[in-house]
């Protein structure tokens, strides 16, 4: 089954440009190079405490979909790598959050409040 | 009599009807968590349930991240 997942890594932010591409192409073969692969390079940052001695790092957003059974050797992959600080991959998929309000939702939402002070001002 | 009218709050991501709190957005996220870091409950804010959830797993994936403080204001 394929699913949507979206990728963050934070490498060593003294890597050179050339290296870090380099491990996210031998990365993102792991997963056969998925044609939906978009890949968004944030840059150097500064990270919000210090992980180790480390006080800035490179951070990479990746969005890709992906078969469920490649992804543990992936993971491993990442895991080894010295080069990344941090990553997390979280499920890209948009439709499981909230359904937006519609109209109709709030006006409700809106009656129900002022039902509530009404009540309260008894 | 005057009645005691409290004020009505309105859950900013419903009113701009946000589907999906998004933990990279940092200057978003910040408008959410004290001085200390610490996040803020949804009494103060008044953000609805829902997104109050969405939001708390947001911004412990930011912290994770480093893209925002699990501590901040304090002397280590």
């Amino acid at each position: 089954m394929t699913r949507q997942y979206e990728a963050v890594y934070v490498f060593d932010s003294t890597l050179e440009d050339a290296a870090i591409n380099d491990k996210l192409d031998r990365l993102h073969g792991l997963l056969g190079t998925p044609s939906d692969l978009a890949v968004n390079h944030w840059g150097r940052r500064q990270l919000a405490y210090p992980i180790g001695r480390r006080e800035s790092g490179y951070y990479v957003v990746a969005r890709f979909g992906a078969e469920t059974g490649a992804l543990p050797e992936y993971e491993r992959a990442i895991k080894l790598d010295d080069g990344i600080v941090r990553h997390l991959i979280t499920l890209f998929e948009h439709e499981l959050g909230a359904p937006p309000m519609s109209e109709e939702e709030l006006a409700i939402a809106a009656r129900r409040r002022e039902a509530e002070d009404d009540e309260d001002e008894e | 009599m005057t009645p005691l009218r409290r004020p009505t709050k309105t859950c900013p991501f419903c009113e701009t009807r946000v589907r999906f709190i998004d933990y990279k957005d940092d200057r978003m996220l910040g408008r959410f968590i004290t001085d200390h870091g610490k996040i803020l409950p949804s009494r103060l804010s008044g953000v609805c349930a829902r997104h109050q959830r969405q939001l708390s797993t947001a911004i412990k994936r930011a912290r994770y991240l480093a893209i925002i403080p699990y501590i901040r204001g304090m002397q280590a």
